[in-house]
């Protein structure tokens, strides 16, 4: 077993999208541990506190006139004239990664352990070892279209502090409605429409004393966590998938084991979209955006090997914890095959929690079935008396809901 | 008719491409592997009716197809929404542009091949889809790629739409169309096929035959239409048209009376023509004797035609139910519009409170055992009368029973005095005679007393002494006990039952046959410091006799005793499967303020059918008062549920609760977490647990459709938006705090979860975390 070290830079990152083409910062053996920075793509809301000397951060968000360190944003197209820049935004989270398995071939699942999540203090000397987060109330929010105070709509960025000193909880330090950004290309931005544009904070509204007497316990975990889908080169990194992804559960914390599919050789598996903490249901867009680093165990399943195990005839992610499994459902479990050539810029036309619900509850009964050996019969009635079923996101495009059954259910495991 | 929504992914590994298929099968298609990616995954939505006319949209991995060989149909039409198929049939093969049509002949020999993922249409029409009318199939040739244009884009135009909104399409809407799907398809082929073989020389004669159907059709109802008129319209002898009908081994006489019977078969069966006699139909179908059609009706088909329409419609009712869940039919609703009556109720007894007075305005203990005159069955009511008065403080213990005890009698009433008065019923009349809002007579559906519109048994109602709509009423659950059996042989061990039924989530897609099916499975509860219930047996639900003599095809009328000689008991099911004790009560609720009975199944701001398992002991509800004394009712008691419920039922288990009743008045509201309060909110010794439906009010929203609507038109989306706007609207309210500051908590702090989806109004709820405020 060796451990290895992933810091972030615009070399050990890619920004907005999955994808089997980009050259693995890493390889890795099954086994072997690995621990990961990541940074949150909000950082820029809030530069002075996410960003300003911290060397790994300032590479990756270096954007000049000149030069701009990490050019790529999305799976969109990179030749101008751009609507936003390059790729677009058609996906947002910066990712570390990917890290390539050794051997691991399309068929075979990925297990990744989380051994240990650690916030990513402020290296600027006024906030120096504090630790802060953005929540964005974005443009594609669940409420976005049913607000009920002026301006409509609008964007909302608040600024929160991460309290690690006893049992860790965010406060919220200050908000602002977002204002048309200029970027270093000249391309204004009237809403959040593209990833990494610095916030002018001369031209926007600090309001402060929100949210007082709130503490939100926090609940460290990586939004997006996958591996690169087969179907396209450059996968946006919004809709969640058959290989993982964004799928936004704060389950997927400290102690988590995850299990993906792999799809392609090497499974390149890639990290980010760290969270503080989230809500089930993620309504506003975002959870509490921060950047954090992660301890990673790699153990690779052959798909010879997966009959007989909880993992056989597993095509979708699934994730274990102490306490329970989870089945993420989602309105389409492979949109990327299902919707065709425009999947990753139609899916956001589809979203539906009742076809999230569907698909969850097939895989929860499937699971039960192979896993289990239950009928069909002994599978609907537990899961009706002993299985729980949440909204995961409706924020991202391909909308979840989890089917949860709990360890304790079965005497024998 | 049905929808069927397929995808893989239901399937284990081994099983999928079988069952891919299976689904193919149904188009006349069969499918080969290209790759090793083969059978990875396929989804697929269908609409196919009994005639033979199939819809169905789809996306799966690439695959070669090739045809079923069957009997003489229409060429089954197969549509790729992109680039990238090729046919090959006969000669060289060919690029399939994306939305093109192309026909292919169900006994040639062709193959389409996608290189790639793909997706498509498929439409397909059998010889019986045109009701009896005969139809001169085209002759068999190549498969053809249809050129754009004309009748080509108009079909394929339909095709895409209705594909798209195949699941929202009424019944009647899908009637309309896929008899234009049918014809338009025959149509086409009849077009394209023919004239590719334009040198084979098709004659003349199948296409004079053709128009001579066409112009009989037309001429359906004259009762004085003969062959010499027919002949004469299309410029032939008469000899010559005899002729032409006995190529096909038929004569004219025969021909159009079995068509006119086809006629009369379709409009009866027709509910849009429910509305006229049988002998009008007849007459309009070219009979001018009434005797004589109902005796060629019945040669014909074999009853007769008053017979045949009684049985459609019964038919139509059953399926009625089926799709559109429980509750009302809507021309049921229709039919008591114009009378304006609202269902008498059987008055309750007043019985004299079987508690301790109140002495000196110290709280007082009051006791309500569950027994047939302290019960009311499937349904509320604010004109039922209270069985006691209370005063708010007042602690009180309320038995409730399961009404799913009579799913094993033996162990859950047999010896039980309140549960067999309760669930009493021979041939002479029942203890509880209506369960259900519906009319007494069951002149709907023909179940039973309140025909099983509402299914709980409701222990109450309770006067609460001054309450008025306006204020709030706090129901606080200071203890629950399961209630043992009586029954010497069990005494003292507890029951329950959980029943897979059809409103359940999973009624539509089972995998395994026989479909559809519902399943019962009883339960032993253990108590101790980890309670936890394990399965004794379970059985398929097989129709049940009623003591009052009605069949029960399914669990469609509740309390009916499941005799033990009619089911086959499984035993060993879900082995080494302890499910861990939420012990709650699924009904909480107070009269709602509309007039009449209210359906007992769908919750709503009155609070009721919650089935949130949260609600357990320690927990409390708060529910809006909305009728004079409030009326509180409990029932519906659980021992495990999980969220979302899914069959159908959690585990159904008779249980006694002690309850404190704090009744708020409007005026001390403000600054409370329940003022303005328009729904039931929960409240644990941790979280404020909010209730968010499909339709929040829907007896309001849909008027007096609504005990109807709400079993339609339920979804997870409109659930979800009910819960977000109800804690938006918490914060914002109880704890001051702006919009956008809501949002930022909701989104960062706020869990929700699916509650239900088998009630009608299905649920999702919004958890908030005391935790989160430190004042």
């Amino acid at each position: 077993m060796k451990h290895h070290l992933l810091p972030v830079s615009p070399a050990n990152i890619h920004w907005g999208y999955f994808s089997k083409k980009v050259a693995p910062a890493l390889t890795l053996k099954s086994g072997d541990r690995a621990t990961i920075e990541t940074l949150t793509h909000h950082a820029n809301d809030d530069y002075e506190r996410m960003i300003a000397n911290d060397p790994g951060a300032e590479s990756v968000f270096h954007w000049t006139r000149e030069h701009k360190a990490v050019a790529r944003r999305g799976a969109g197209p990179t030749e101008g004239p751009f609507q936003r820049g390059s790729g677009e935004g058609i996906g947002v989270h910066l990712l570390t990664g990917p890290v390539a398995i050794e051997n691991a071939e399309p068929g075979d699942i990925l297990e990744v352990r989380i051994l240990d999540i650690r916030p990513r203090p402020s290296c600027n000397a006024c906030h120096a070892g504090k630790c802060f987060g953005s929540n964005v109330a974005a443009s594609w929010g669940f409420h976005y279209h049913d607000l009920i105070e002026e301006p409509k709509p609008r964007e909302v960025v608040t600024i929160f502090e991460l309290d690690t000193s006893g049992e860790p909880y965010a406060k919220a330090v200050y908000n602002y409605i977002w204002t048309p950004q200029t970027d270093p290309d000249g391309i204004v931005h009237p809403t959040i429409d593209y990833p990494g544009v610095r916030v002018d904070h001369t031209r926007v509204k600090k309001r402060e004393n929100i949210l007082p007497n709130v503490r939100v316990p926090a609940r460290l975990h990586f939004g997006t966590m996958g591996l690169a889908p087969a179907e396209s080169d450059f996968v946006s990194s919004i809709p969640p998938g058959y290989t993982g992804g964004n799928i936004d559960d704060w389950r997927i914390g400290k102690g988590a084991r995850m299990y993906y599919p792999v799809a392609v050789p090497g499974a390149f598996f890639s990290v980010g979209d760290p969270h503080a903490a989230q809500g089930d249901s993620e309504l506003g867009g975002t959870a509490i955006e921060t950047s954090l680093t992660g301890d990673f165990e790699f153990i690779l399943h052959k798909n010879r090997d997966l009959g007989g195990t909880v993992l056989e005839g597993l095509s979708h992610p699934m994730l274990e914890t102490d306490q329970q499994w989870s089945m993420y459902g989602f309105t389409f479990p492979n949109y990327l095959a299902e919707l065709g050539q425009d999947a990753q810029t139609d899916i956001v036309n589809h979203s539906s929690l009742d076809k999230a619900m569907r698909d969850a509850f097939r895989k929860l009964r499937r699971f039960l079935m192979t896993v289990h050996h239950m009928s069909e019969d002994e599978a609907i009635a537990l899961m009706s008396v002993a299985a729980d079923f949440g909204v995961t996101q409706v924020v991202d495009a391909n909308w979840g809901v989890h089917g949860s059954i709990r360890k304790n259910v079965f005497m024998c495991t | 008719m049905s929808i069927h929504a397929f995808t893989s992914e239901s399937y284990p590994e081994n099983d999928r491409i079988e069952a891919w298929q299976d689904v193919l099968g149904g188009f006349g298609l069969r499918s080969s592997p290209l790759s090793a990616q083969y059978g990875e995954y396929a989804t697929a939505l269908s609409r196919a009716s009994l005639d033979g006319v199939g819809l169905m949209r789809f996306a799966a991995g690439p695959q070669v197809f090739s045809p079923l060989p069957r009997r003489a149909d229409l060429p089954v039409a197969l549509v790729p929404a992109e680039d990238g198929a090729v046919l090959k049939a006969g000669g060289s093969p060919q690029a399939v542009p994306a939305g093109r049509i192309i026909l292919l002949p169900r006994q040639n020999d062709w193959n389409v091949t996608f290189h790639r993922d793909m997706r498509a249409i498929v439409l397909s029409v059998t010889a019986e889809s045109f009701g009896g009318r005969k139809i001169s199939l085209p002759e068999c040739r190549d498969a053809v790629i249809v050129a754009p244009g004309g009748l080509a884009d108009i079909l394929r135009h339909t095709l895409e739409t209705t594909s798209e909104a195949l699941e929202n399409l009424s019944s009647d809407d899908w009637n309309t169309i896929r008899l234009a799907l049918a014809e338009m398809l025959l149509t086409l082929s009849r077009q394209k096929l023919s004239a590719t073989a334009d040198s084979a020389g098709i004659g003349a004669q199948p296409a004079l035959l053709h128009r001579i159907y066409e112009a009989i059709e037309r001429k359906l109802g004259d009762p004085d239409i003969t062959p010499a008129r027919i002949a004469q319209m299309e410029g032939i002898s008469e000899r010559y048209l005899q002729k032409l009908f006995e190529s096909t081994g038929d004569n004219f006489t025969h021909y159009l009376r079995e068509r006119r019977l086809q006629r009369c078969w379709a409009d009866l069966a027709n509910a849009a023509e429910a509305h006229r006699s049988v002998s009008d139909i007849a007459f309009s179908c070219g009979f001018s004797d009434a005797a004589h059609f109902s005796r060629s009706f019945r040669d014909r088909f074999g009853l007769s035609p008053r017979a045949f329409r009684q049985q459609e419609i019964e038919r139509l009712s059953d399926r009625g139910v089926r799709a559109e869940r429980r509750g009302w039919p809507q021309d049921a609703i229709a039919q008591l519009r114009p009378h304006r009556q609202s269902p008498v109720i059987a008055p309750a007894e007043l019985e004299p409170a079987a508690s301790t007075l109140p002495q000196g305005g110290a709280p007082a203990h009051h006791h309500l055992p569950a027994d047939a005159a302290h019960v009311h069955w499937g349904f509320f009511s604010r004109a039922l009368k209270p069985l006691i008065e209370i005063a708010s403080g007042d602690t009180v213990t309320v038995e409730t029973l399961t009404q799913h005890a009579s799913d094993d009698p033996e162990l859950m009433i047999k010896n039980d005095p309140g549960a067999e008065s309760v669930f009493r019923w021979t041939a002479e009349g029942k203890g509880v005679e209506r369960r259900g809002a519906g009319p007494m007579d069951a002149s709907i559906y023909g179940r039973g007393a309140g025909e099983g519109f509402g299914v709980h048994i409701c222990t109450g109602p309770i006067a609460v002494k001054g309450a008025e709509p306006g204020d709030v009423l706090e129901v606080r659950v200071l203890d629950i006990v399961p209630r043992p059996s009586r029954n010497p042989e069990f005494e003292g061990r507890v029951f329950g039952s959980s029943v897979a039924a059809w409103w359940g989530y999973h009624y539509d897609e089972f995998l395994s046959e026989p479909k559809p099916r519902e399943a019962v499975t009883i339960y032993e509860i253990f108590s101790g410091d980890e309670p936890y219930a394990q399965a004794l047996y379970s059985y398929r639900w097989q129709p049940q006799r009623d003591p009052s003599g009605v069949l029960h095809q399914t669990y469609d009328y509740p309390g009916v005793p499941v005799a033990a000689g009619t089911i086959r008991r499984r035993h060993n099911v879900l082995d080494g499967v302890r499910i861990p004790l939420r012990l709650h009560f699924g009904v909480i609720g107070v009269a709602p303020r509309e007039a009449g009975l209210v359906d007992s199944v769908p919750p709503a701001y009155f609070g009721g059918n919650l089935d949130n398992w949260r609600l357990g002991k320690d927990a409390a509800v708060y529910l809006p008062v909305s009728a004079p004394e409030a009326l509180l009712s409990i029932g519906d008691p659980h021992a495990a549920q999980g969220d979302g419920e899914l069959s159908g039922t959690a585990i159904e288990c008779s249980m006694t609760g002690t309850f404190r009743v704090v009744l708020h008045k409007k005026a001390d509201l403000a600054g409370r977490p329940f003022a303005d309060l328009t729904y039931p909110l929960i409240e644990t010794e941790t979280d404020w647990v909010l209730t968010g439906f499909s339709h929040p009010n829907y007896l309001a929203e849909f008027g007096e459709r609504g005990q109807s609507e709400v079993y339609a038109k339920s979804s997870l989306d409109l659930a979800m938006k009910d819960a977000f706007r109800k804690v938006r609207r918490f914060l914002m309210n109880t704890r001051g705090l702006s919009e956008d500051e809501a949002i930022a908590l909701i989104s960062a702090a706020v869990d929700f979860g699916v509650t239900q989806v088998v009630d009608g109004n299905w649920g999702v709820h919004a958890i908030l975390s005391k935790r989160l405020f430190t004042n």
